[in-house]
C-alpha cells in the first residue's frame, strides 16, 4: 500500500497541494533534461603529425644517436620485438613511436568509470602448439598453471564472464552471435552445413603435415586447392558452395567486418574460412572458444610487453627518413615535443610500422604498397545511465545487433566483479566496409562529430530506442587506417611478399600487415620472428 | 409543518445512524491499523476501545457547553470528524516509519475522533429535543446509534476491509460522513446560520478526502499489497534493492525485490542453523566477518558467544543496514545488534572488499541473496572463494547459504563443490524453515586443525540448534544432485541452474 517513492510524492501532494506540483513537476523535468546535456570528445591517431610525413616539412637533424638496434613502431609488433631482444638478452636497443603512449591498435583510453579499448579488445584463446604465446600468457599471469593433463588453467578473471555474447534479432535478445531464434528450417540447415565445413577445415591438414589454416598464418599448409581460395572472395565461396540463407550470408559478413574491416564481397574466401578455422580451440579439456578480455582491451597486453622497452622508448617521435648508408641505417627523426630533428645511427632498424607508413620512410616502396588496403574504423565510448532495451536477454561482454551497420557494442566493465555499476560504459564498433576505402577515409576526417554521433545513435537505437536520452558522454576514436584489409590475392600474392623482404639484411619489416590479418597474434609472431631472424638467421619461432 | 419537521427528524436520525456506522468504523481502523503495524492485536484492539470510549465520554461531558447555534456546531462536528477519522489511516500509515512518536499520534487521533463523536449523540438530543418526546427521542437515538454499529461491525472484516482496503476504508466513510453535512447544509438551509460559509467547508472537504482516495487506491501501490497477499508496513527502494516489510496477525516478513528474506516467526531457526554450527566448530572465533545479512539477525546469534572480539558485516547496501540499525521493530528483532560496540559496518560490495582487506578472520558467514542474476552469480564463484581464502586465519570456518536442496538440488550442490575446490573440508546440512522450506548450507574449513563433529563451545537458550552437526548433513535421496560443474566466472553455470529450477516453479 506505501512505497517510499509514492510516499514522498504524496506527501509532496498534502503539504504543496495539486496545482504546486504539477508546477514542480516540469520544473524537475528541465533540471534532468539539463544534466543530460552530452559531452562528445573526439580522438584518434595523431594523423595530423603522420600526415607531415608527405610534405615533410621538418627541421635539420641538430644531433645523432648511435644505437645497435632501433624498433620503428611501438604497437603489438614492436613491443614484442623489444620483447624478444630482452629474452635474447640484447638491450641496446630503441623504440621510436609517434603517438604519446605505446601499444598502437591496442591502445585504451579511461573515464570515470571504466577503461576502455582504442582498438583490439580481446584474445581468444590460444591454439595449443603455440608454444611462444602460451609461454607469454604464463609469463604474465594470464595461465596461471597446467593440469594433470597438460592443458593450461587460464585466470577466471581473465577469461570472458558469462554472459558472454547476445544478438539482437527479430526485435529479440537471443544467447550467441550466431541467429537461431526465428529461422526459417532451411536457414538452420545451412547454418548446420556451414559450421560442418568449418569443422573440416579447421582440423584438416594438407600434403605437408601443416594445418589448412593456423595462426600464426605463415603456419599454414600450401596445399594448392586450399590456397586457391584466396583467389576468390568470400561471398564466391559461400555461393558456389550452394549457400542461399540470408541470415548465414548476414552473419559470415558480420565476422568479415568484425575482424577484416571489410565484408563478405571484398575479402579473400582464405582469410574468410581461416577466421572459422584457425583457432583450434584445443587449449581446454571441453574445446571451449573463450576468449581473453579485459576493460581496456588489448592494451592490457601492450602493457605486459611494455616493460621490455622502458626506459628504451622515445614517445611522440616521428621517424620519417630510413636509408642505409656505409654499412649502417641512418633513421631521421623529428621529435614533436622538442620540435627538432634527430639522427639515429643503428646497425640494424626493425620497421615495426604498417607499410602504408613505410612507404613515406623508404624508397622505391610506393608500388609495392599499393596493394595494402587498409579498412578505416570508427569507435565511440558511451556513458550512459542505463541500458533499457526489451531485456529478453541480459546485458552480455559482447552485444551486436543483427541488420545494423556497426558492430555491435562491448559493455567494458563486463569484466568488473563489483554488483552495480552507476554507470554503464560501452564501445561500439564500427569499420568502413566499402571498395574505396580511401574515401572512407575521407569522410572520417571530414565529417563532423555530430555527424558520427548520430550514425553511432540511429545504429543502437534498434535495440535501444531511449539511447539518446541516456547517454551522458560519447567518446569518439577515429582510425584512419585500422587494419589490414585481406582482399583476394594480397595473402599470398606477390607484393606483400615483397614488403616483407629485409632490406640489404639491415632494413627489417615486422607488422601484422605483412601476415595479412590484423590480429594479436600475428603482430606478436611478427615481433618474435624478426628477432630471430636477425639475430640467428632462422625465419622461424 | 408536521410534514416538514418529520422530515427533519427522520434526517437527523438518519445522521444518527451514520454516524454510529463512521464511529465505529474509524475505532476498527484505529484499532485494526494499531495491531497491523504494532502487533498483539488483543492489547492493541482493547487500548484502542478503551481509550475510544473513554474520549467519547469526554465528548459527551463537553457537550453541555455547547449551546449556541447547535445545529451549526453539529454540521461542523461532522464534518470534522469526516475529515479527521477519514485521514485518520493515511496519516498513520505516512507517520508508520518514525516510529517512536507513532504510538502517541495514534492515540491522539482516536482521542480527538472519540471526543468529536461523542459530541454528536448529545448535541443531537439538545437539537431535537424541543421538537420530539424525549421518551420516542432517546428510544430512537441510540435504536439507530446500535443499528449503526451492528452494521458497521459486520461490514467491516467482510466487505470493507477486503473490497477497499484499510486506507479506502476510512476515507470513504469519512466521506460518508461529509456528504451528511453537506445534505443537512442544503436540506436545512432555513435553519442554518451562514449556511455558504458551512456548505464550502463541507464540499472542500469532500473535495479532499475524494482526491486522497483517488491516490490510495492508484499511487499507493495498491497493486503491491496484493501482491504480497499481506499488509505492507514498510516499504523503500534504495540504490540497489527494494526492501518491503510487511505484518499478518504476529508475523513480520521482509522482503527484498519481492524475495522473502526472512519471516519473524521462525526466522530464528535458519539464523541458528547459519551462525551456530560454524561458529561452535571454530578453532577461535575472535573475528568473525559476515558478508551480506545488513538485517543483523546473523550478528545478533554471533554476538551470543563473549569471546567474539570482533565482527564486521559488509552488506552493499547503506539503506538496509541503517533500516536495521534505526527502526524500532527491526531493532527489537536483531536484539539492537548492528549498534553494538564489537560490530564494525562496512557498505561496500563485498568481492572488492574482500580483494583488498588486509584482515584475517575466523570465522566467515555469508548470507547473500540468492544467486538469481549473473552479478549474483559472481559472489558464489570460484575466484570469490579464492579470493576469500586470502583473508582466512589458518583454520577458519566458513559458512554460505546455499538456496533450498529441495527445490534446487543442482544449485545447491554446485555451489558445494565449487567450495570443494578450495576447501580441504567440506560439507553440507540443511534445516527446515517453515516459511523457506527446507533450506541449505555449505560449510566448509581452511585447514584440519578442527572437524564437523568438534564443538570447541556452545551457548545456552538456543530454540532450534542443539550443536549435534550430525543430525544435520544427512541428505535423502530427493535432495541430491549428481554431475555438476564448478561454478566459474567464465561459465556462471550456478546462474543457469538456479534459473532452470527455480523457473520450473
Amino acid at each position: 500500500m506505501k512505497s517510499g517513492e509514492n510516499y514522498s510524492y504524496s506527501r509532496r501532494f498534502f503539504l504543496k497541494g495539486i496545482a504546486t506540483s504539477l508546477l514542480v513537476i516540469p520544473f524537475l523535468q528541465s533540471c534532468q533534461e539539463k544534466v543530460i546535456t552530452l559531452l562528445i570528445r573526439l580522438s584518434g591517431t595523431n594523423h595530423i603529425l603522420g600526415h607531415r610525413l608527405r610534405v615533410k616539412n621538418f627541421p635539420k637533424p641538430s644531433s645523432q644517436i648511435h644505437i645497435p638496434y632501433l624498433i620503428v613502431g611501438g604497437g603489438i609488433s614492436g613491443l614484442s620485438a623489444a620483447r624478444q631482444f630482452s629474452k635474447k638478452g640484447i638491450n641496446d636497443f630503441l623504440l621510436i613511436e609517434l603517438e604519446s603512449h605505446l601499444g598502437g591498435n591496442s591502445s585504451n583510453g579511461e573515464n570515470k568509470y571504466s577503461k576502455f579499448p582504442l582498438g583490439a579488445h580481446y584474445l581468444p584463446l590460444p591454439n595449443k602448439q603455440d608454444a611462444a604465446l602460451l609461454q607469454f600468457l604464463e609469463e604474465e599471469k594470464i595461465i596461471i598453471g597446467y593440469d594433470s593433463k597438460g592443458f593450461p588453467k587460464f585466470d577466471e578473471e581473465q577469461l570472458t564472464f558469462a554472459p558472454d555474447e547476445r544478438l539482437f534479432y527479430k526485435n529479440n535478445w537471443q544467447e550467441g552471435l550466431i541467429p537461431k531464434i526465428g529461422n526459417a528450417a532451411e536457414d538452420d540447415i545451412q547454418f548446420k552445413k556451414f559450421f560442418l565445413k568449418m569443422d573440416t577445415f579447421r582440423t584438416g591438414k594438407g600434403a605437408d603435415g601443416k594445418y589448412f589454416f593456423d595462426i600464426p598464418l605463415s603456419l599454414s599448409s600450401s596445399e594448392a586447392t586450399i590456397r586457391a581460395f584466396d583467389t576468390i572472395t568470400m561471398q564466391q565461396w559461400f555461393e558456389e558452395e550452394g549457400f542461399n540463407s540470408k541470415p548465414l550470408f548476414d552473419y559470415i559478413d558480420y565476422c568479415c567486418r568484425d575482424d577484416f574491416g571489410l565484408g563478405i564481397s571484398y575479402v579473400s574466401a582464405w582469410a574468410g574460412i581461416h577466421y572459422f578455422a584457425a583457432r583450434k580451440q584445443d587449449s581446454t579439456q571441453d574445446n571451449k572458444d573463450n576468449v581473453l578480455t579485459w576493460p581496456e582491451g588489448n592494451a592490457r597486453l601492450a602493457h605486459h610487453l611494455q616493460k621490455y622497452a622502458e626506459n628504451k622508448t622515445l614517445k611522440n617521435h616521428l621517424v620519417y627518413e630510413v636509408k642505409s648508408i656505409d654499412g649502417k641505417v641512418v633513421a631521421t627523426v623529428f621529435d614533436a615535443d622538442k620540435k627538432l630533428t634527430i639522427e639515429i645511427i643503428a646497425d640494424r632498424v626493425i620497421m615495426a610500422t604498417p607499410q602504408f607508413v613505410n612507404q613515406y620512410l623508404i624508397r622505391n616502396r610506393k608500388i609495392m604498397t599499393q596493394n595494402f588496403h587498409y579498412a578505416p574504423w570508427l569507435l565511440a565510448t558511451l556513458v550512459v545511465s542505463d541500458l533499457a532495451d526489451n531485456g529478453n536477454y541480459p546485458l552480455c561482454w559482447d552485444n551486436v545487433i543483427y541488420g545494423a551497420n556497426g558492430l555491435g557494442y562491448i559493455y567494458d566493465q563486463h569484466q568488473s566483479l563489483q554488483q552495480v555499476q552507476s554507470k554503464k560504459v560501452i564501445t561500439y564498433y564500427y569499420s568502413f566496409s566499402s571498395s574505396d576505402v580511401k574515401k572512407s577515409r575521407k569522410d572520417l576526417y571530414q565529417k563532423k562529430s555530430t555527424y558520427w554521433k548520430q550514425l553511432v545513435f540511429d545504429d543502437l537505437k534498434i535495440a535501444h530506442p531511449n539511447i539518446e536520452s541516456v547517454t551522458e558522454e560519447i567518446n569518439i576514436h577515429l582510425l584512419g587506417h585500422g587494419m589490414i584489409s585481406p582482399v583476394p590475392g594480397f595473402i599470398f600474392g606477390k607484393h606483400k611478399k615483397e614488403a616483407s623482404q629485409n632490406i640489404e639484411g639491415k632494413i627489417f619489416f615486422a607488422h601484422s600487415d605483412l601476415s595479412g590479418i590484423s590480429i594479436f597474434e600475428e603482430a606478436f609472431h611478427q615481433g618474435i620472428n624478426i628477432v630471430n631472424q636477425i639475430i640467428d638467421g632462422s625465419t622461424l619461432d | 409543518m408536521g410534514k416538514k419537521f418529520l422530515k427533519f427528524e427522520y434526517l437527523l436520525l438518519f445522521a444518527v445512524f451514520t454516524i454510529a456506522t463512521c464511529g465505529l468504523v474509524y475505532e476498527l481502523v484505529a484499532g485494526t491499523l494499531a495491531s497491523y503495524l504494532l502487533g498483539d492485536s488483543v492489547k492493541q484492539f482493547s487500548f484502542i476501545i478503551g481509550v475510544y470510549l473513554f474520549s467519547m465520554g469526554v465528548g459527551s461531558y463537553f457537550s453541555k457547553f455547547l449551546t449556541k447555534n447547535m445545529l451549526n456546531t453539529f454540521v461542523e462536528i461532522e464534518i470534522l470528524v469526516g475529515l479527521i477519522g477519514g485521514l485518520s489511516s493515511v496519516v498513520l500509515f505516512m507517520l508508520f516509519e518514525s516510529v517512536y512518536s507513532f504510538q502517541f499520534i495514534l492515540y491522539l487521533l482516536v482521542f480527538v475522533t472519540g471526543c468529536l463523536v461523542g459530541l454528536e449523540i448529545p448535541l443531537l438530543m439538545n437539537i431535537l429535543k424541543d421538537k420530539v418526546e424525549f421518551r420516542d427521542l432517546v428510544s430512537n437515538v441510540f435504536t439507530f446509534d446500535y443499528i449503526g454499529a451492528l452494521l458497521a461491525s459486520i461490514l467491516f472484516p467482510l466487505v470493507l476491509v477486503p473490497q477497499l482496503g484499510i486506507m479506502g476504508t476510512s476515507l470513504f466513510f469519512g466521506m460518508i460522513n461529509i456528504s451528511i453535512a453537506i445534505a443537512l447544509c442544503f436540506l436545512l438551509k432555513s435553519e442554518l446560520k451562514k449556511v455558504y460559509l458551512l456548505r464550502a467547508k463541507a464540499i472542500a472537504s469532500f473535495v479532499l478526502l475524494f482526491v486522497v482516495y483517488l491516490f490510495s487506491n492508484t499511487i499507493l501501490s495498491y497493486s503491491e499489497g496484493k501482491m504480497y497477499g499481506e499488509n505492507i508496513i514498510y516499504s523503500n527502494s534504495t540504490q540497489y534493492q527494494r526492501i518491503v516489510l510487511t505484518h499478518n496477525k504476529s508475523d513480520y516478513r521482509l522482503y527484498l525485490n519481492n524475495n522473502l528474506q526472512f519471516s519473524s516467526t521462525d526466522e530464528y531457526r535458519y539464523h541458528e542453523a547459519l551462525v551456530h554450527p560454524a561458529m561452535s566448530m571454530a578453532k577461535q572465533v575472535d573475528n568473525v566477518l559476515v558478508l551480506g545479512g545488513g538485517d543483523g539477525l546473523a550478528v545478533r546469534e554471533i554476538l551470543k558467544y563473549e569471546e567474539v572480539k570482533n565482527v564486521t558485516i559488509v552488506d552493499l547496501d547503506e539503506g538496509m543496514t541503517k533500516l536495521f540499525k534505526t527502526n524500532k521493530i527491526l531493532t527489537d528483532f536483531n536484539h539492537n545488534s548492528l549498534n553494538n560496540s564489537k560490530v564494525k559496518v562496512y557498505n561496500q560490495d563485498a568481492f572488492i572488499w574482500a580483494k583488498n582487506s588486509k584482515s584475517k578472520f575466523d570465522v566467515v558467514i555469508i548470507d547473500f541473496p540468492d544467486p538469481s542474476n549473473y552479478s549474483l552469480g559472481k559472489l558464489y564463484s570460484l575466484n570469490f572463494y579464492s579470493t576469500l581464502k586470502g583473508i582466512l586465519a589458518s583454520d577458519a570456518v566458513v559458512v554460505v547459504q546455499t538456496t533450498s536442496p529441495y527445490f534446487a538440488p543442482k544449485s545447491f550442490w554446485c555451489i558445494n563443490k565449487t567450495l570443494m575446490d578450495i576447501f580441504p573440508q567440506v560439507d553440507a546440512y540443511h534445516a527446515y524453515v517453515p516459511s523457506f522450506g527446507e533450506w541449505g548450507f555449505s560449510i566448509a574449513m581452511n585447514g584440519f586443525e578442527t572437524n564437523f563433529n568438534k564443538v570447541n563451545r556452545q551457548v545456552e537458550g538456543l530454540r532450534f540448534y542443539n550443536f549435534q552437526f550430525d543430525k544435520f548433513n544427512y541428505f535423502s535421496k530427493d535432495m541430491i544432485s549428481k554431475d555438476i560443474e564448478i561454478n566459474r566466472l567464465d561459465n556462471q553455470i550456478l546462474v543457469r541452474y538456479f534459473d532452470e529450477e527455480w523457473g520450473k516453479l
